[in-house]
C-alpha cells in the first residue's frame, strides 16, 4: 500500500498564536479519513494546508512522497492531483455549471474542450446533474452546488480528494444528496481527508477517524474504537455533546 | 512567484514605453525655414486680444508676423497667461515671449531681449463714477494687479507708503472686473492697455497720477536662441523704417480721437450681446474648444484606464515589491492636485530633460498619472473586493496565479469596477478643465479667451457649463449602456 499523504511534526503558527502543535498523520491510498473535534479545534486548517492553500511554520508535508514545501515544487502540479471541495462550494459564478468544471483541464492542457465537455458531462451525470449542465450556478440550491463542485474536482481525475466541511453550510433536507455521491466515491476506492460534523457519516464511510483538539491529535482510530470506546477524556465529552445535541 | 515576475517585467515596459515614446516626439521645429514658437498673454489689449470673430489680433501680433516676414522666418503663437508664458520659455518650452513684456534687469538675467518696441508706463484706473481718485485715498483699501507685471511691482513698491493692500490675478479681466465690483480700490495697469480698456467701453477711468516706472516693452527670447535676438532686431528696424510700424500701432490705439475709439470697439465686441446673439457669433470658437476637450478626454481615459488596469493589477500580485510599486504610484499620483502635476510636467521637467514636451502631450501625461491612480487603487479595490475563496477554489484545480486571475478572479472584479469606471471617465472629462492652465485651447480657455473681449462672464460660462454638461449626459448613456451589456 503507497502512503499517499504524510504529515511530520506540523506546526502552524499565527504570530504567537499557535494553531496546530506537531501533527503526525498518514493516509493511504484508497483510505477515507475523517477528521472531527470542536471549531478551532485546527482540522480545517490541517486540511488546507495538505494542497497548500496555508503555509506551514515547521513540519513536512509529502504528497505522493513530495515535500510541497520545498521551493523547486511546482505546487500547481501537485494541486491538480488533489481536489478540493470546499464548504461554501466556491463556484465560479461567471461561468456555466459546465464551463465550472471544464475550466481547470482545458486551461491546463489536459483535455480539449471537446474532451472536457464530455467528461465534464460524465461527472455531472454520475452526480445526479446531468439537466443542470448550462444553468449558471445562481439558480443552484445549495446541494446542487456542492454536487457541481464535487463534478468539478472530479473531472480532474484526481489521486485523492480532501473535502472541507462539506455539508455544513447546507439545509438538512439537502444534506443526503451530497453525502450520498461522497458514499459512492468512497466504495469507488478514492483517497478521501474529510473534515465533518457528521458522525454518523464518519461512523459508516470512514477507514479512521481522527479526533483534533486544541491543534493536536488527542486520539485516532477505527471508527468503532473511536466512537465505541473512546479513551480519551475531551473526545469522550466531546461525543457526549455531540450525540446529546 | 517566479511567473509574476514576468507581468512585472511587462507592466513597468509598457509603462516605460507609453511615456518615453510621449517625451521622444521629435519637434518639427529645425526646418528649413525656421518656425519660433512665441508665448503670448491671452488678453492684453492693444497688443493681443481676440476679435470678434475671435480671431486673436493685436499690435504684438501684427508686429511679430511683420518681423517675421520682413526676416524670412516663421512663427507660431501661443496663447497662454503671461505667467505661464515666462514658465514655458524658462522650460524652452517656447523660444520668445512678447506680452508686452517690460524690459528688467532681473528679467535679463535669464532671458535675452530684443530691443525695445514700445515705451509704455504704469498708471492707475479706478472706477469710472466713485469717489477714489487719488493714491493718497488708498489708505486700508485693496488694489488689484496682474501676476508677474511691472505694474505689480509698482504697487507693491508703493503700497506700504500709501497703505494699500494687493490682490493679484492671472487674467486683466479679472483685475479690472474686481475694481468694478468694487472689490478693488483701484488697479494698476500698463498706459497703453488701460487707455485701450477704458476707450472700448470698460467702466474705468484713469486714476490722477503721473505715469511711472517708465519702461520698454521687448521680446523676451531664450538665451540658448542669440540668432532670434539679432533676427528680431534686424526685422524690427526695418518695419519701422518702412513705416509698417507706425501703420499697426495706429491700427489698434487710432489717432486718439473718441470717435476714432469707439470704432476700434464696435470691431472688437460682438454684435448682438444676447444670450443666442452671443451663442451664435461664438459657435465656431466654442466648438473647436469642445473639440480639444473631446480629444484630450478620449486619449487621457484610454491612456489612464490602461496605466489605471496594469498599476492595479501590480497591486495584486502576491509580490512585495510590485505590491510597493503600486502602493507608491497610487500614493503620489493621487496625493498630487492635478494642477500641480500638470505645471511640474509641462514647466518644470522640461527643464530638467532638456526637450520640450507639447502642451497637449504634458496634458495627456497628467491624466494619464493622476486618473491612472484613481483608476489602479478601484481596480485594486474590485479584485480585492472579490471572495477570496474564488482564488482558492480555482489555485485548488491547479490553475496557476495568472490563469486563475485572468478567467476568474478578473471577470468578477470587472462587473464590481463598471460603476467606478464609469464615475472616473466623468471626472476626466472635467479635470481637463484644469488643463486650460497650460494654454491648451479647450473648452474652458475658450471661455477665457471669449469673455477676456466681451466681459459677458454669466452668458459664456453658462454655455460653456450647459456644454459639458451635454457631454457628461451623453457619456453617462454611453457608459449605462455598456454597463447593461457587460451585466446583461
Amino acid at each position: 500500500m503507497t502512503t499517499r499523504i504524510e504529515m511530520k511534526n506540523v506546526v502552524k503558527k499565527y504570530g504567537t498564536n499557535t494553531v496546530v502543535r506537531g501533527v503526525d498523520l498518514k493516509v493511504e491510498d484508497g483510505e477515507v479519513v475523517a477528521m472531527i473535534g470542536p471549531s478551532g479545534a485546527g482540522k480545517s486548517t490541517v486540511l488546507r494546508m495538505m494542497n497548500g492553500l496555508e503555509t506551514t511554520t515547521s513540519g513536512e508535508i509529502l504528497i505522493d512522497g513530495i515535500d510541497i514545501a520545498k521551493p523547486h515544487v511546482d505546487i500547481d502540479k501537485v494541486r491538480a492531483k488533489i481536489g478540493m471541495v470546499f464548504q461554501h462550494f466556491n463556484l465560479f459564478p461567471n461561468m456555466s455549471v459546465l464551463g465550472n468544471v471544464t475550466l481547470a483541464p482545458t486551461e491546463l492542457g489536459m483535455m480539449t474542450k471537446d474532451e472536457a465537455d464530455k467528461e465534464g458531462r460524465r461527472m455531472l451525470d454520475s452526480v445526479g446533474l446531468a439537466d443542470k449542465v448550462d444553468a449558471m450556478p445562481s439558480t443552484l440550491s445549495g446541494g446542487q452546488k456542492q454536487r457541481v463542485a464535487i463534478a468539478r474536482a472530479l473531472t480532474m481525475h484526481p489521486d485523492m480528494m480532501l473535502f472541507d466541511e462539506p455539508t455544513s453550510a447546507l439545509d438538512p433536507e439537502m444534506v443526503g444528496d451530497v453525502l450520498g455521491v461522497m458514499r459512492k466515491l468512497a466504495k469507488q476506492g478514492m483517497t478521501m481527508v474529510v473534515v465533518t460534523h457528521e458522525m454518523g457519516f464518519a461512523k459508516e464511510v470512514a477507514d479512521r477517524v481522527v479526533f483534533f483538539e486544541g491543534g493536536e491529535i488527542q486520539e485516532s482510530g477505527t471508527p468503532e474504537q473511536v466512537f465505541e470506546h473512546p479513551k480519551n477524556e475531551r473526545l469522550q465529552s466531546f461525543l457526549q455533546k455531540v450525540l446529546e445535541a | 512567484m517566479r511567473r509574476h515576475w514576468g507581468i512585472i517585467g511587462l507592466v513597468v515596459a509598457l509603462g516605460l514605453g507609453i511615456f518615453s515614446g510621449q517625451v521622444a516626439k521629435p519637434e518639427p521645429v529645425h526646418a528649413a525655414e525656421k518656425t519660433y514658437t512665441i508665448a503670448m498673454d491671452t488678453t492684453f489689449p492693444p497688443f493681443e486680444f481676440a476679435d470678434k470673430n475671435n480671431k486673436r489680433v493685436g499690435i504684438d501680433i501684427d508686429l511679430i508676423e511683420a518681423i517675421a516676414k520682413a526676416e524670412g522666418f516663421k512663427v507660431q503663437l501661443k496663447a497662454t497667461s503671461f505667467n505661464g508664458a515666462v514658465q514655458e520659455l524658462q522650460a524652452n518650452q517656447v523660444d520668445g515671449v512678447m506680452a508686452g513684456m517690460s524690459i528688467t534687469p532681473e528679467r535679463k538675467k535669464v532671458f535675452a531681449f530684443s530691443d525695445p518696441y514700445y515705451q509704455s508706463g504704469v498708471v492707475m484706473a479706478v472706477r469710472k463714477n466713485g469717489n477714489i481718485t487719488k493714491l493718497s485715498q488708498l489708505r486700508g483699501k485693496r488694489v488689484a494687479v496682474k501676476t508677474g507685471t511691472a505694474s505689480a511691482d509698482y504697487a507693491n513698491s508703493i503700497k506700504k507708503k500709501y497703505g494699500f493692500k494687493t490682490i493679484t490675478f492671472d487674467d486683466s479681466n479679472n483685475v479690472y472686473q474686481d475694481v468694478i465690483s468694487g472689490n478693488s480700490a483701484a488697479c494698476f495697469e500698463d498706459k497703453p492697455v488701460m487707455q485701450y480698456a477704458i476707450a472700448t467701453g470698460l467702466g474705468l477711468k484713469l486714476g490722477n497720477m503721473k505715469m511711472a516706472m517708465a519702461n520698454d516693452y521687448g521680446i523676451a527670447v531664450s538665451k540658448a536662441e542669440p540668432a532670434l535676438v539679432k533676427k528680431i532686431n534686424a526685422g524690427l528696424k526695418k518695419v519701422r523704417k518702412s513705416g509698417e510700424y507706425n501703420k499697426i500701432v495706429e491700427k489698434y490705439l487710432g489717432n486718439g480721437s473718441q470717435a476714432d475709439t469707439d470704432k476700434k470697439a464696435k470691431e472688437t465686441n460682438d454684435s448682438s450681446s444676447t444670450f443666442f446673439g452671443l451663442l451664435k457669433s461664438n459657435r465656431g470658437a466654442l466648438m473647436a474648444g469642445l473639440g480639444e476637450t473631446v480629444q484630450l478626454t478620449i486619449v487621457g481615459i484610454l491612456f489612464a484606464t490602461l496605466v489605471g488596469i496594469l498599476v492595479g493589477l501590480l497591486g495584486v500580485v502576491p509580490n512585495k515589491l510590485a505590491q510597493g510599486i503600486a502602493t507608491t504610484f497610487i500614493y503620489i499620483f493621487r496625493g498630487l492636485p492635478l494642477m500641480v502635476l500638470a505645471l511640474f510636467i509641462y514647466t518644470g521637467v522640461p527643464m530638467v530633460i532638456g526637450t520640450k514636451i507639447p502642451a497637449f502631450v504634458a496634458g495627456i501625461i497628467t491624466l494619464t498619472l493622476n486618473e491612472g491612480a484613481y483608476t489602479a487603487a478601484f481596480v485594486k479595490g474590485g479584485i480585492g473586493a472579490v471572495d477570496v475563496g474564488q482564488m482558492e477554489a480555482a489555485r485548488s484545480l491547479g490553475l496557476p496565479w495568472t490563469k486563475a486571475m485572468r478567467r476568474v478572479i478578473l471577470p468578477q472584479g470587472l462587473k464590481i469596477m463598471v460603476p467606478s469606471f464609469i464615475n472616473q471617465f466623468i471626472i476626466t472629462l472635467k479635470d481637463t478643465s484644469i488643463l486650460s492652465i497650460l494654454g491648451l485651447m479647450e473648452l474652458t480657455q475658450t471661455g477665457k479667451i471669449i469673455i477676456a473681449r466681451n466681459m459677458e462672464g454669466f452668458k459664456i460660462w453658462t454655455m460653456v457649463a450647459l456644454i459639458y454638461l451635454i457631454i457628461i449626459t451623453l457619456l453617462t448613456w454611453l457608459s449605462n449602456w455598456v454597463q447593461r451589456r457587460i451585466q446583461a
